[in-house]
């Protein structure tokens, strides 16, 4: 039993925060800056990525590049960086970005950025699909884009389903991780009644509850890549239970993270802001958190699911 | 027991329902969007409610009112509230200034604003937040130095909701070298005056809502203090408490409700059930809420004391408002994240979401809340 993320991927991981927080894109700056200019996302982030590798990461080669994926979408999310970069690893080898839709065509964040998707639904099978007028452009969903469906990829997507629900749920956990950091260092820095606000157990307290929550999804997330790499076409259930939790997690941390900010917590000049605006495309799409936990009780009904007890499926 | 506001009540409500048919299209989604015309339509369905004399329903008629009771003005925030507040930014003057001023006014203070107020034709803004004075509100900072026979003021402000549009400022500043709540010192200030500085806050909010005012060497003339010079504080602890039951959360939370299963009909059908039963829950929170503002009213009738009522009532519904946004975002699923006229229930649930993360932080945060809560609760033996 040894519960860490692979050294390797752990460094990949830091290397990477590096790159999307030095000057040229400048952390949560990027999103601010692709939000005014959404035409320019691809030119200023695309090069930074492929300086760090992200093109020759397939995470099906291995566990540690399945690792190393993971931790990379941890560290995209924790700067809303507005590109999808497991679009490009997918790219490389099969031409076309992978997304995971609720319906046929459907509607996925950065879409209009490429011409041609390679999507899917839970059930299958891949489509090609392509997008159809420009970005929602609202402040919830800046980027989000419709697909409709331009031709039949034939055969079954459940390994790419899979992978892309665990690590889009790494997304999540990027975003939560990053929001109780923000979180801290706003408590510790604003005064209020003459001491600074993590002096005052009442916040201490709900700082202290967000970072369980993390901590948990963290632990169902490394545990998840373990049962992927174990046992792949088989963790159905596994990779929702991650996403259910993710959803759950992430949006309750964000909350109280804007919380802790007082009105800053909804002022774009504050990182938190921008993050949670820019998160919820992750939140809200392929299905809401309500549709995911119903998918996967079914899938538990129907695959079972891991832990020292049996559950759904009936034995033998 | 009846809990029944009554007959007049029920007509008020059913006249204010046919006049905001008649005069606010179904896709208003307030004052504040990022369309300018949005701010006009507000000032003139204010006028057309000051000359059916339903702007000031409750305030005394000698200061331009209809002498309605407390409960009319429940059911005109209600109605308001729940059709995007289309009194737009004048809310505030009629909901806590005009109250303030016929509290603490001079004669000359109340002839010169009630009757603009009751018009509907003047927008006042709040200026008590400041960068270091957020809940703790006692901590601000702005001077006023008495200067011949006016003041001097200076400082900043900061979180001021409509500050860009509006005519008058109501200003908490500090006269003298007292701590806390020495000193403090309400102002009334028109916006133009020279030397005052408004910058916009960009926020999730939309770009009209919350501002940085400056104040550089203001002038404010004789007559600009609004009560006795020093007894601000006590000017602040009643404008709060009116402030909190003011914005009746709880009627647009059951209005998006009810209409989202006409929305999404015939999708609504084959939601998960466990939307249906939170779609259930936060009806019943929802009619929870609405009591809890209805005990405060009633505090506040009887001449009881309102302020724990308030923050009671205020945790309920600001917490219901969260609740309440993100099960309709569950109900929504990927059509939560589109905006305006085209978006589901015309863009009123993406709307309502991003207000209702300010809710537990706007008028005193919900922690702010839950310690006058727990004070009145523990007294002396904390
Ligand atoms: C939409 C909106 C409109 C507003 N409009 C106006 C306006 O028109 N005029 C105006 O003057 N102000 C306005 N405000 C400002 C509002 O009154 C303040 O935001 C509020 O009082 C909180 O102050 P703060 O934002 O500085 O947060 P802070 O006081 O910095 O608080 C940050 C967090 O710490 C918590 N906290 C603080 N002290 C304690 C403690 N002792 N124990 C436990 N937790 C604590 C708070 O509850 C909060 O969660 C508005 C705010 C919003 C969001």
């Amino acid at each position: 039993m040894n519960p860490e993320l692979p050294a390797a991927a752990a460094e990949f991981g830091a290397t990477a925060t590096r790159v999307f927080t030095a000057a040229a894109l400048g952390g949560v700056d990027a999103a601010r800056r692709a939000e005014a200019e959404p035409a320019e996302r691809g030119a200023q982030v695309a090069g930074a990525l492929r300086a760090l590798g992200v093109d020759d990461l397939d995470p099906r080669a291995d566990d540690e590049a399945l690792a190393a994926a993971a931790a990379l979408c941890e560290e995209r999310e924790r700067v809303a960086l507005p590109y999808p970069l497991d679009a490009v690893r997918d790219r490389v080898d099969r031409g076309r970005p992978f997304a995971v839709v609720p319906e046929a065509g459907g509607r996925v964040d950065h879409g209009e950025l490429f011409e041609e998707w390679r999507v899917s639904t839970l059930a299958g099978p891949a489509t090609v699909a392509a997008p159809k007028g420009g970005a929602l452009g609202s402040r919830l969903g800046p980027f989000v884009s419709d697909l409709a469906p331009v031709g039949d990829e034939g055969g079954s997507a459940r390994a790419e389903v899979d992978l892309h629900l665990a690590l889009t749920a790494w997304w999540l956990l990027g975003v939560g991780a990053r929001a109780v950091e923000l979180a801290v260092d706003h408590v510790s820095t604003r005064v209020q009644f003459g001491k600074p606000l993590s002096a005052f157990q009442a916040v201490q307290f709900q700082l202290a509850d967000a970072t369980v929550a993390v901590a948990g999804l963290r632990e169902l997330a490394g545990f998840t890549l373990w049962r992927l790499s174990g046992a792949p076409g088989q963790a159905r259930a596994d990779v929702l239970a991650l996403r259910v939790h993710a959803l759950d997690v992430v949006r309750a941390v964000l909350r109280t993270s804007q919380q802790l900010h007082g009105a800053a917590g909804v002022c774009d000049e504050y990182d938190i802001s921008v993050l949670t605006r820019h998160a919820q495309p992750a939140l809200r799409l392929p299905w809401s958190a309500e549709r995911t936990a119903a998918e996967l009780a079914a899938a538990i009904a129907a695959e079972g699911f891991e832990g020292l007890f049996p559950h759904g499926r009936a034995p033998g | 027991m009846d809990f029944d506001l009554g007959d007049d009540a029920a007509r008020l409500r059913a006249r204010l329902r046919d006049l905001i048919a008649a005069h606010i299209a179904e896709d208003y989604l307030g004052a504040f969007t990022d369309d300018p015309a949005d701010l006009d339509v507000s000032q003139r369905f204010c006028r057309i409610l000051a000359e059916e004399g339903l702007l000031t329903v409750a305030w005394p008629t000698e200061y331009g009112g209809a002498g309605g009771s407390v409960w009319d003005q429940t059911v005109v925030r209600e109605e308001m509230w729940a059709h995007h507040e289309p009194r737009g930014a004048q809310y505030m003057g009629l909901n806590w200034v005009g109250p303030a001023i016929m509290a603490f006014g001079s004669e000359a203070q109340k002839a010169r604003h009630l009757p603009a107020i009751a018009a509907g034709e003047v927008i006042w803004c709040q200026g008590f937040s400041e960068p270091d004075a957020g809940s703790d509100l006692a901590a601000l900072s702005t001077r006023a130095v008495a200067d011949g026979d006016g003041w001097r003021l200076t400082g900043q402000k900061i979180w001021t909701s409509y500050a860009g549009m509006a005519q008058w400022c109501v200003l908490a500043a500090r006269v003298g070298n007292g701590t806390r709540h020495e000193g403090i010192t309400m102002f009334l200030l028109p916006m133009d005056t020279e030397g005052i500085t408004v910058r916009p806050i960009a926020s999730m909010l939309g770009h009209h809502h919350l501002n940085e005012v400056f104040f550089d060497d203001v002038w404010a003339g004789p007559g600009s203090v609004l009560g006795e010079v020093g007894e601000g504080w006590a000017v602040i602890r009643r404008t709060l408490a009116h402030e909190r039951v003011g914005i009746a959360r709880y009627a647009r939370c059951e209005r998006l409700l009810s209409a989202l299963g006409r929305e999404l009909a015939p999708e609504w059908d084959r939601l998960p059930p466990a939307v249906h039963a939170q779609w259930a829950r936060a009806l019943v929170e929802v009619r929870v809420a609405r009591l809890l503002a209805y005990r405060a009213v009633h505090a506040q009738d009887t001449g009881a004391p309102a302020d724990v009522p308030a923050s009671v009532a205020r945790i309920a519904f600001t917490s219901c408002d969260q609740h309440v946004a993100e099960l309709l975002f569950q109900a929504l699923g990927h059509e939560s994240l589109e905006a305006g006229p085209g978006a589901p229930l015309h863009g009123a649930v993406e709307d309502h979401w991003r207000y209702a993360q300010a809710a537990t932080v706007a008028s005193g945060t919900i922690e702010v809340q839950r310690m006058i809560v727990s004070k009145s609760l523990l007294g002396g033996r904390r």
